[in-house]
């Protein structure tokens, strides 16, 4: 069988367009990496046709057809991408962005999202309390007052608004130390536990190391 | 539970398929198609052959062939060598075990 000039060129406009979707979304992984990732596939694609025949416009759309939806496709590297990266990092801002990301494809991400955004908020308060304690001295930091009911309530202050009515500062300057303390170590615990499930969840194969 | 079995069993497939030698994508999807019942997606194997190297498992290099375009071949590395001897000899332990548990009930078919 012989096949015009026109068809393979239809056919090789077919690989060009798939490897471009699939090239635009894996932006944001290094450039030699995705190049790699597209030649493998063009080499993929181009075995396959040509083992049914020739590069067709058929043979191509079977070849793609087989790997699916090229932004899916490219969504499988980046995420394993993203979460290589994570482990290694320490960055809240790149582990958050990682998490976001495993948490759109699976209920374990979900979870270790959502427990990722807590972590990182409490600690952000505290740190974000001990600085605005150094700027609103009589108003910023860690208040109790009462409720109405006879109970004490406790309250979180960055000190923009005056205080509680009868409610008292109940760490004074000391929060600044521990509000440091704590924020960090909320910050640099969740780091660790996040980036523990990340590296448990890329190594789990069906068999657990023995 | 489902994807993560078979997504192992794939990484495990994967791994044993490449225990002879090097093989470039399509090859091991044939070996994988040929020698067991595992259906296999194209657009599976691909990027679990990309997490195998980042962890360092399996190591690729480019070759030119007579089809007119390179191939990326993979083999193990020796910690992955080291890992699939392992994985096999769990899965061998754990596939005698349910069989053993399954015997009355094929028995009772």
């Amino acid at each position: 069988m012989t096949i015009s000039g026109d068809a393979r060129q239809d056919a090789q406009q077919k690989i060009e367009a798939y490897l471009r979707r699939l090239r635009q979304r894996l932006r944001g992984m290094n450039d030699e990496g995705a190049r790699e990732i597209v030649e493998e596939l063009r080499s993929h694609i181009m075995e396959k046709t040509a083992a049914t025949g020739g590069t067709t416009v058929a043979g191509v759309d079977a070849a793609l057809a087989g790997l699916g939806n090229p932004e899916e496709l490219a969504g499988q590297y980046v995420t394993d991408d993203l979460l290589a990266r994570a482990e290694v990092s320490r960055s809240p801002v790149r582990i958050l962005g990682s998490l976001v990301h495993w948490a759109s494809l699976s209920v374990a991400g979900f979870f270790v999202l959502l427990g990722g955004v807590i972590g990182y908020f409490c600690g952000a308060v505290f740190i974000l309390i001990a600085v605005a304690k150094l700027f609103h001295p009589h108003t910023a930091g860690l208040w109790t007052y009462p409720d109405g009911g006879g109970q004490l309530a406790l309250s979180f202050r960055l000190g923009f608004r005056s205080p509680p009515v009868g409610g008292r500062d109940v760490l004074g300057w000391w929060i600044v130390p521990i509000g440091w303390v704590a924020g960090c170590g909320l910050v640099m615990l969740t780091t660790y536990i996040a980036v523990w499930f990340v590296r448990q969840y890329r190594r789990s194969l069906f068999l657990p190391r023995g | 539970m489902g994807v993560q079995l078979r997504k192992g069993c794939l990484e495990l497939a994967i791994l044993a398929a490449l225990w002879d030698g090097k093989l470039y994508g399509l090859e091991i999807l044939r070996r994988l198609e040929s020698d067991s019942d595992l259906i296999v997606s194209e657009g599976t194997v691909y990027p679990l052959l990309s997490r195998l190297k980042a962890l360092g498992l399996v190591e690729s290099e480019w070759v030119e062939s007579d089809a007119g375009h390179p191939r990326k071949y993979y083999a193990l590395t020796s910690s992955g060598r080291h890992r699939v001897r392992e994985m096999a000899g769990m899965w061998t332990r754990f596939s005698s075990s349910m069989s053993r548990l399954l015997a009355p009930v094929s028995k009772g078919k």
